[in-house]
C-alpha cells in the first residue's frame, strides 16, 4: 500500500531507510525532512512499514554517498539528520534503527525486505515495546584505585622495605639497587592500576546487567588519561524499561561510585540502537580484566 | 518487571551528574557502528570511513588533551584540509617546537615546556579541516 504522501513511483529512484516500525499512524512524520532534504514517509507492508526518503539518485550514487561520509563536516551533518529522523519515528513507538547508510532502488525493494523477513522484525519490536536504550560511561582514576583498593607495594619503598631515600648514599651498586626496586615498584602498580581500573569497571556493568533487560558494552573508548577523572573504565548501553529509567540513572551512579569511580555519565533515552539485532543476537558481557 | 535494588553504599556520596546533550560521538557509534545492518541495493565501503571516524571520534573527545600533548595530526593531514602543505615550513615549525621542547625540559619545568609550545604559532587551518 502507498503512503498518501509518498511521491510517485519513478524508474530511477534511490531510497534512504532510516528505521522499521509497526504499521500504523505515521502522521508524526509528516513534515519531516531527511539527509537529502526531501519528506519522510512511511512504507508500509504488512504488519511492518519502513520509514525511508526518496532522495536523487544523482546526489546518492554509492560513490558519493562514500564521498559525502569521508567528509567530517557531511558526515556530522548527514549522521545528526539521520538519528533526528530515527528519535522521531522511536517517539511514535517501538523501532528498529538502521546504521547508515542502506540504500534501496524501489519502494518495492524495501517491501520485499519487510516482506521476507517479517516474522523476524515483528519479534524483536515486541521485545523493544516499553523499553528504552540508556547509556552509561564512567572513569576512575588507577592511582587513587590502588591507594584505596590496591595489594601492591608502595613505589617509595626500596628492597627490605626501607624508604629508598635512606639507602645509604655512596654505593652504586645499593643506589642502582634501589632505582631498580623503585621502578619495579611503579610498574607493578601501574599494572595493579589498570587491573583494578578494569575491575572497577566489570562491577559496574554486572550490577546494572543485573538490572537491565539487555546490556552491550563497548570496549572503552581512550585508554588515556583524560583531565581529573582518570581513565574511561565503563561505555555500555543498557536495555531498560522505560518508566523505570530515572531509577536506573541513579542506580547507575550509585553503583559507579561504590566500585570506585570518580564520574560517571549517563546518556539518553536513545531509540534501540545497540539492540536492534533483537534478543537472540546477544552475547554475554565479556569482563575487560583479563586484556 | 520488578527489580531487587541494592542500597547505596554509604561510603560515598552520589556521584555528581553531567547531564548534557548527545554529543557528536556517541551519535557516530550509533549510527555508524550500531543498528539494522541490510545489504540494501548500493554497497557502500565503510573502510574507510571507519578509519576516518575512530580518528574523528579520538578528535573530539579530547582536542584539548591532545594538543596538550603535542597531537595536532589533523592540522596537517592532507585528507582533512583542501590544498597541498607547505612541507618546508612544515618542517621549520616542527624544528622549532622540538626545540623549544627541549629548551622547556632542559629548564625542568613541565610547564614551561607547554607554554614554549604554545608559542608556536600552528600553520593556518584550512577551511575544510575538521573542528
Amino acid at each position: 500500500m502507498y503512503d498518501a504522501a509518498a511521491p510517485p513511483l519513478t524508474a530511477h529512484e534511490t531510497i534512504w531507510v532510516y528505521a522499521i516500525t509497526h504499521s500504523g499512524d505515521h502522521a508524526g512524520l509528516t513534515g519531516l525532512r531527511g539527509i537529502g532534504g526531501g519528506q519522510i514517509r512511511a512504507l508500509r507492508s504488512g504488519p511492518l512499514a519502513a520509514v525511508v526518503e526518496s532522495v536523487d539518485p544523482g546526489v546518492f550514487s554509492a560513490e558519493q554517498i562514500q564521498g559525502r561520509l569521508s567528509d567530517p563536516a557531511e558526515l556530522e551533518a548527514i549522521a545528526r539528520r539521520h538519528h533526528d529522523v530515527v528519535v522521531a519515528a522511536a517517539a511514535l513507538g517501538p523501532t528498529l534503527p538502521f546504521r547508515l547508510a542502506t540504500v534501496y532502488r524501489t519502494d518495492d525493494r524495501v517491501r520485499g525486505l519487510l516482506d521476507q523477513r517479517r516474522d523476524e522484525f515483528c519479534h524483536r519490536l515486541g521485545w523493544l515495546t516499553g523499553r528504552t536504550e540508556c547509556g552509561i560511561k564512567a572513569w576512575a582514576d588507577p592511582d587513587v584505585l590502588v591507594r584505596e583498593r590496591g595489594t601492591a607495594e608502595p613505589a617509595d619503598r626500596g628492597p627490605g622495605g626501607r624508604p629508598a631515600s635512606r639507602e645509604a648514599p655512596g654505593s652504586a651498586d645499593q643506589s642502582g639497587a634501589a632505582y631498580l626496586f623503585r621502578r619495579r615498584a611503579e610498574l607493578t602498580a601501574r599494572v595493579e592500576g589498570q587491573r583494578l581500573a578494569a575491575r572497577c569497571g566489570d562491577e559496574i556493568h554486572a550490577a546494572l546487567g543485573r538490572l537491565a533487560v539487555a546490556a552491550h558494552r563497548h570496549p572503552p573508548r581512550d585508554s588515556r588519561t583524560d583531565g581529573d577523572e582518570g581513565v574511561m573504565v565503563l561505555n555500555a548501553a543498557y536495555l531498560v524499561e522505560s518508566a523505570q529509567l530515572a531509577e536506573f540513572a541513579e542506580f547507575a551512579q550509585a553503583s559507579a561510585a561504590g566500585a570506585g569511580a570518580l564520574k560517571v555519565v549517563v546518556t539518553g533515552p536513545w531509540p534501540a540502537y545497540s539492540f536492534a539485532d533483537g534478543p537472540d543476537a546477544l552475547t554475554c558481557p565479556r569482563s575487560l580484566a583479563l586484556t | 518487571m520488578t527489580r531487587e535494588w541494592a542500597p547505596a553504599p554509604a561510603s560515598r556520596e552520589r556521584l555528581p551528574t553531567h547531564p548534557e546533550p548527545s554529543s557528536l560521538v556517541d551519535i557516530l557509534e550509533r549510527v555508524l557502528d550500531k543498528g539494522i545492518v541490510v545489504a540494501g541495493d548500493i554497497r557502500v565501503d565503510l573502510l574507510d570511513i571507519e578509519l576516518l571516524t575512530i580518528r574523528l571520534r579520538l578528535l573530539i573527545a579530547s582536542v584539548d588533551r591532545a594538543k596538550e600533548m603535542g597531537i595536532d595530526w589533523w592540522e596537517h593531514d592532507p585528507t582533512l584540509s583542501s590544498g597541498a602543505r607547505d612541507l618546508a615550513a612544515e618542517n621549520r615549525q616542527l624544528r622549532e617546537r622540538i626545540g623549544a621542547l627541549e629548551a622547556g625540559r632542559t629548564a625542568g619545568s613541565g610547564s614551561r615546556a607547554r607554554r614554549a609550545e604554545s608559542a608556536v604559532t600552528p600553520p593556518p587551518r584550512s577551511r575544510n579541516s575538521s573542528q
